[in-house]
């Protein structure tokens, strides 16, 4: 395994920078630190290698980019959360005509595909539109697709069930070529696009963002921002969900909000 | 990034897999409040697994444990677990960053992740220990650590109820304190309350 320094990392990120203008600056050092050595292990080389190899225009500092803003996800990936979501979210919902949802940071579109089925089930999928974003286009591409590997859909399975889920959760995807495609009907009510939440602003307003295991990977600065912007995003009463392991402790919007549980980080917007 | 580290902080890293729980607990029975230093343990564990280690090792130790949250400080006298289905980093901040990419060796939290964050942390490490478990991860992790100077032990294979993760590392290098199980409670009172660094 390839090693790096954190000085020889922000030399790398000062590098992507100035080539690209993509900003690294506020992203968490730990877990950029771990990326880049695992970018660099797989490619076989060294920092010096690295720096001496991106250059204007070139491909490797987009595919640098890309690898070292990938996000990993999985359909219903903590399942108490989906349940907890379907009996004490959906009923705040019943009253609304017309529903918008936002998966920002969406990746692959594991989670925006698991609210859609979640949706589905409860009868809300057709007054609804689920905005799914991400600043990767090589994950937003793989998102419109919609394509998994079956050893994933043993995974998504699993915690479709433990979810509560009413079918199978094969009744959503078909299988080809021995890849799993999530069915039109799910697919069909997501819309997918490229949207950078330390950077792009308000595009519309929503009754429930998930923004689950993304802010992890802002510095305590950026995630203040990014905090600012979903809340910007919500409509009163609407919700925001974080990640299990994250809390809105340090967002500087935390009296904004009423918990609606706290060890699956379910907030509604009070004020 | 705001550097706001506690200097007097030091850690005590402990990673293991199946066989290592047993011996977590007696190591768990010899600590004495207070504790100068954080110890941090990761264990492989199912991802349904949530929040039970401190509930479970609760009558084991009066030590205050926690299963710490993204951006947690990390402090002294305090025992903290790595959660399931995350990987835990440890910043050059003193505080716990959780990261989400693929698992490493079928594993998250690995051994190695935690480790080596540790070892380019910043933060002295006072003791890094690897038990038993049948996966190689923490091999790695533990010689970054010992190459960096920090104090390192590896559990007997022979004593291990799972081998492969010690002779791993002991394969990887071989200058790490070979623990025994028979003399296992005396090296940890020794790790815990020397003040050698």
């Amino acid at each position: 395994m390839v090693l790096i320094e954190y000085s020889e990392l922000e030399t790398l990120i000062g590098r992507i920078h100035e080539i690209s203008g993509f900003d690294f600056s506020g992203y968490a050092r730990p877990s950029l630190l771990r990326r880049a050595s695992r970018y660099l292990t797989q490619h076989t080389m060294n920092v010096k290698d690295l720096l001496l190899h991106i250059e204007p225009g070139g491909g490797i500092v987009y595919d640098l980019i890309q690898e070292l803003t990938v996000n990993y996800s999985e359909m219903f990936r903590d399942p108490d959360f989906f349940m907890k979501v379907k009996t004490d979210v959906f009923s705040y919902l019943e009253s609304y005509p017309a529903l918008r949802f936002w998966v920002a940071g969406c990746a692959s579109g594991e989670e925006a595909f698991s609210m859609a089925i979640l949706l589905k089930e409860a009868g809300y999928l057709e007054r609804s539109i689920i905005y799914a974003t991400d600043l990767n286009n090589k994950v937003l591409t793989a998102a419109r697709e919609g394509v998994f590997t079956l050893g994933n859909t043993r995974t998504f399975s699993e915690n479709y069930l433990l979810a509560a889920g009413k079918n199978s959760l094969s009744d959503y995807y078909h299988v080809a070529y021995n890849m799993a495609v999530i069915s039109p009907e799910i697919r069909k009510k997501i819309v997918f696009s490229l949207h950078d939440l330390t950077g792009d602003g308000v595009f519309n307003e929503f009754q429930f963002i998930s923004c689950r295991n993304v802010m992890i990977y802002f510095t305590l600065e950026l995630r203040q921002n990014v905090f600012r912007l979903l809340y910007d995003s919500l409509s009163m009463l609407g919700f925001l969900c974080l990640g299990k392991r994250e809390t809105l402790r340090y967002s500087g919007i935390e009296q904004n909000f009423k918990i609606i549980d706290s060890t699956l980080n379910i907030y509604q917007k009070i004020q | 990034m705001n550097i706001k580290k506690d200097d007097s902080l030091s850690l005590v890293l402990i990673g293991g897999s199946s066989g290592s729980f047993v011996i977590f607990e007696e190591i768990l029975k010899l600590l004495v409040q207070p504790l100068s230093f954080a110890i941090v343990f990761v264990l492989h564990r199912g991802k349904s697994s949530t929040s039970v280690l401190p509930e479970l090792f609760r009558n084991r130790t009066n030590v205050f444990m926690s299963e710490p949250h993204h951006l947690d400080t990390i402090e002294t006298n305090t025992v903290y677990f790595a959660f399931p289905d995350y990987h835990l980093l440890i910043g050059p901040d003193g505080r716990f960053y959780y990261d989400l990419s693929e698992k490493v060796f079928f594993s998250r939290p690995c051994i190695d992740a935690t480790f080596i964050s540790a070892a380019f942390s910043g933060i002295p490490v006072k003791a890094a220990l690897l038990l038993s478990g049948s996966s190689a991860d923490g091999a790695f992790g533990v010689k970054v650590l010992a190459q960096k100077g920090f104090a390192t032990y590896v559990l007997n294979p022979k004593d291990a109820e799972s081998p492969r993760m010690p002779e791993a590392a002991l394969q990887q290098y071989d200058k790490h304190t070979i623990i025994y199980k028979s003399t296992l409670i005396k090296v940890v009172q020794d790790i815990l309350y020397s003040h050698a660094m």
